[in-house]
């Protein structure tokens, strides 16, 4: 059976723990066994929120260093602070843009390059895709849709043990009527930037 | 999740966080009657009942702190329904006069009591162990791990609870509370549970006598339930071989996964325990006289450890017991990656080698902060323009403990919630200081009026800020005695805090924090003043009147003037909305929530222009 352990990390108000959810319906409905975690609290408070989610037999709703066979980075800053979470092998998909935090906006700390995600995990992960979400979410309509432009693209790689018609079928189900349209343009821009940042 | 968990015929997978599942159990046990105190990781379960509250099967309340919710719902279970009080684990501490009677009184009707404990404390000021209040209490004990079984126990705890006429600990922890995961399940009961209210003092009323009867008829019912905890599919025994395990909890998750991936499976004994209170005393002396040497996993105290411990003492097996060590301590959570260590520790393995990246260890932090529009800040910014460094400031638990980060630095010390104003009280008497205490409305409510009072009844030297922001903002935004509107509508009967602070005898002084002048004016004056003195600084949470449609429209602040001429409100102020780009000052109008605070600091800061956005 596929098993695997994606850990999940954003800032409040990024739609990380409602992608956990639409993921963790999808797996559910492809049969699979899941169980996902969320640590919640200070989200709505800029503060970073974490999530998991194991799908394939696993008990536990934790993901300890190392483990993780997947990370889906929904800001530049928290992909790389969750790089330790990743298993040598494992798949790294983020989005490449940054929402600084207040050390950064106040000028009092510098906020890392993309290249820092990158040249770390060289040579480490199979593959890193970095796409700009929030900017192909606004595209398709929303930046609110930038979570779903992040699993498009997560999808397209070949890091989910699900498809992109799987989450497109996900998305069509469990999302309301209104939001269904954008958040599957969303869903294929995502996908073709990763597929585009893979052939690169 | 929504009307989905009301629904009478069972048998629907649900995916649910682990507190939804605890709403669905405790229906499915015939649960009539909810009151709770919010406190992360337990609110989605209260929240969750609110708001399926109308026409719901059951009466709910947000009751005004947890001594007052326990002592609602054990008058609910005295007179016949099956009742929920909910809290976090310090929330016990609150209900712990009740709760250490409330077995001896009974609960005719049922009662369960759910306590999430908060091991590592994600969210709380410490990480106490409430199964220990399952031992002090006499109350028997169920520990979920899994959606699934937080479900299941739900109903079963209620159901064993009814049955025994005696109240039981659901004991969740963090980790529990926020699983998601499927969940199966049962049908709701058919006809509603009573059990009707027969008069008889001496069963319901402990003075010392009948309190000693009923001491005695509480450990036969304990004493009784040996035998059911022996029995009951939630302590499961598996594997072969003389090394064992026994664990329960969200530990148990952790020990079947590490056991798998290091092929252990089949080869060592399990003991997995659910019903952990009272121990299954006699599964577990058959299972450690079948082994050699046993590990228990628990987190937090070696409370389980200790009981195994004597139970061995006690039937005289010889068997070699481990527990708390460097692998598995007493502080803090479990994880895979200890429970790995301890594991391999444990049956001769070495090691094991992590192989995973390294990032540089300074990289900028993110830490909460007080949002951008948030009243507090401007109360914060107000308080130290008057007193800087000069007094002594006594904080309590909310959002607004954030002040404590720089630059207001608004919290000198903390113990517990609604302590501030009798903490402060007590830190100006003895050292003469200028105190000022602040307070949240929902703790003001929750246990800092008996602290005004003390400081009425004895002139303590302490001006209080009560910081009110119309709504419990940290746990979740849920409605407190003194809201004017919740997410049904306006709330019917609030409660009118400056004549309740009034009648205690003081005068309060009013003041909208985002007004500065007005706020500066009321401030300087009072902090002429000795005793006792109340300022409440009140204007509503910006998320939560968005949330109640009443965000008024505005447009962002911008700089008007120099840049350069902003960098002091920047540093004072700390706005989340500010920005410095390319090594300029800006606000980030995506960010900013148009209080209009700022603007009042600087005349190089100006309210938006309508064309502006
Ligand atoms: C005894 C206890 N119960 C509950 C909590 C959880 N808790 C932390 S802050 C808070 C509410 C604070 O509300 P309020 O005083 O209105 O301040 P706000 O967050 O709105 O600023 C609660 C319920 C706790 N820490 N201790
Ligand atoms: S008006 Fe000023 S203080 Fe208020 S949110 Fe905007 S930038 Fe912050």
């Amino acid at each position: 059976m596929t098993r695997a352990r994606i850990f999940f990390t954003g800032v409040g108000g990024q739609g990380t723990l409602t992608a956990t959810t639409l993921l963790a319906r999808t797996a559910l409905d492809a049969g699979l066994p899941v169980t996902s975690g969320e640590i919640h609290g200070m989200a709505q408070r800029g503060g970073v929120v974490e999530s998991t989610l194991l799908v394939g037999g696993y008990k536990s709703a934790i993901i300890a260093p190392g483990e993780a066979d997947v990370i889906l980075g929904f800001e530049l800053l928290e992909t790389l602070r969750a790089l330790p979470m990743l298993r040598r092998g494992g798949f790294v998909v983020g989005n490449s843009e940054a929402l600084q935090p207040v050390g950064v906006c106040l000028g009092r700390e510098c906020y890392p390059p993309l290249e820092a995600v990158l040249e770390t995990a060289k040579g480490f992960a199979a593959q890193v895709v970095l796409a700009p979400c929030i900017s192909l979410a606004e595209q398709a309509g929303t930046a609110k849709a930038a979570n779903t432009v992040l699993l498009g693209a997560a999808a397209a790689c070949g890091a989910l043990p699900f498809s992109v018609a799987d989450l497109t079928r996900s998305i069509e189900k469990y999302l309301k009527p209104k939001l269904v349209d954008v958040n599957l343009k969303a869903l294929a821009l995502g996908a073709e930037a990763a597929k585009a940042g893979q052939a690169a | 999740m929504g009307k989905e968990l009301l629904k009478t015929e069972g048998g629907d997978t649900l995916l649910l966080l682990g507190n939804e599942a605890i709403v669905r159990g405790t229906l499915e046990g015939g649960v009539r009657f909810v009151t709770c105190y919010p406190g992360t990781p337990s609110s989605e379960a209260p929240d969750t009942f609110f708001r399926l509250s109308q026409g719901a099967p059951y009466y709910f309340e947000y009751s005004v702190n947890e001594k007052v919710a326990l002592e609602v719902a054990g008058g609910a279970t005295l007179a016949g329904l099956p009742s929920l009080c909910t809290m976090k684990h310090v929330g016990v501490n609150v209900a712990a006069d009740p709760l250490m009677t409330l077995a001896y009184v009974s609960a005719p009707g049922g009662l369960v009591l759910l306590s999430a404990d908060d091991p590592g404390c994600h969210s709380s000021q410490n990480e106490q162990d409430n199964r220990i209040y399952a031992r002090l209490g006499g109350l028997p004990c169920f520990e979920p791990a899994t959606a699934q079984e937080c479900k299941d126990m739900a109903r079963d705890a209620m159901l064993l609870s009814r049955k025994l006429e005696t109240p039981v600990l659901l004991r969740t922890t963090t980790r529990v509370n926020h699983v998601r995961g499927p969940v199966v399940t049962g049908d709701l009961p058919a006809t509603p549970y009573e059990k009707p209210f027969v008069k008889d003092p001496a069963k319901y009323v402990p003075l010392p006598a009948s309190a000693r009867v009923m001491h005695k008829r509480l450990r036969a019912i304990l004493d009784g339930l040996v035998a059911e905890a022996d029995a009951s599919p939630y302590n499961v025994e598996s594997g072969a071989g003389e090394l064992g395990f026994i664990s329960s909890g969200v530990s148990r998750n952790y020990l079947t996964d590490v056991l798998e991936e290091e092929g252990l499976v089949g080869k060592v004994r399990l003991l997995e325990l659910g019903l952990t209170y009272p121990l299954p005393e006699n599964r577990i002396a058959a299972f450690l006289s079948a082994c050699k040497k046993v590990l228990i996993v628990e987190e937090l105290e070696p409370v389980l450890e200790n009981e195994i411990r004597a139970l061995a003492q006690t039937r005289g097996i010889s068997v070699e017991i481990l527990g708390k060590s460097e692998h598995l301590p007493r502080l803090g959570e479990f994880s895979t990656a200890n429970v790995r260590q301890a594991v391999r520790a444990f049956v001769g393995q070495p090691a094991a080698v992590v192989d995973a990246l390294t990032v540089p260890g300074d990289l900028p932090r993110r830490p909460p902060n007080l949002c951008a529009g948030c009243p507090h800040r401007a109360a914060y910014y107000a308080v130290r323009e008057v007193y800087g460094d000069n007094a002594v400031y006594s904080s309590d638990i909310g959002c607004y403990t954030l002040g404590f980060l720089p630059p207001f630095r608004a919290a000198d010390f903390l113990l517990c919630m609604g302590s501030s104003i009798s903490t402060g009280a007590g830190f100006a008497r003895a050292s003469g200081k200028p105190v000022v205490a602040f307070i949240g409305d929902s703790t003001f409510f929750h246990s800092g009026i008996t602290g005004l009072i003390d400081a009425v009844a004895y002139k303590h030297d302490v001006l209080i800020v009560i910081l009110d922001n119309r709504t419990t903002a940290m746990t979740g935004h849920q409605p407190n005695p003194g809201v004017d509107t919740t997410i049904f509508g306006e709330n019917p009967n609030p409660v009118d805090l400056m004549a309740l602070i009034r009648a205690c005898g003081v005068e309060p002084v009013k003041v909208n924090p985002l007004n500065h002048k007005a706020t500066l004016a009321a401030l300087t004056e009072l902090s002429k003043q000795t005793g006792p003195r109340v300022l409440v600084a009140e204007y509503p949470c910006p998320i939560h009147a968005r949330r109640v449609g009443q965000a008024k429209k505005t447009l962002p602040a911008r700089v008007a003037g120099d840049p350069a001429a902003c960098l002091t409100v920047r540093d004072n102020l700390a706005c989340p909305a500010f920005a410095m780009v390319d090594g300029q000052f800006t606000i980030n109008a995506e960010q900013c929530d148009g209080c209009m605070f700022c603007v009042q600091l600087s005349p190089d800061l100006k309210p938006g222009k309508k064309e502006a956005k």
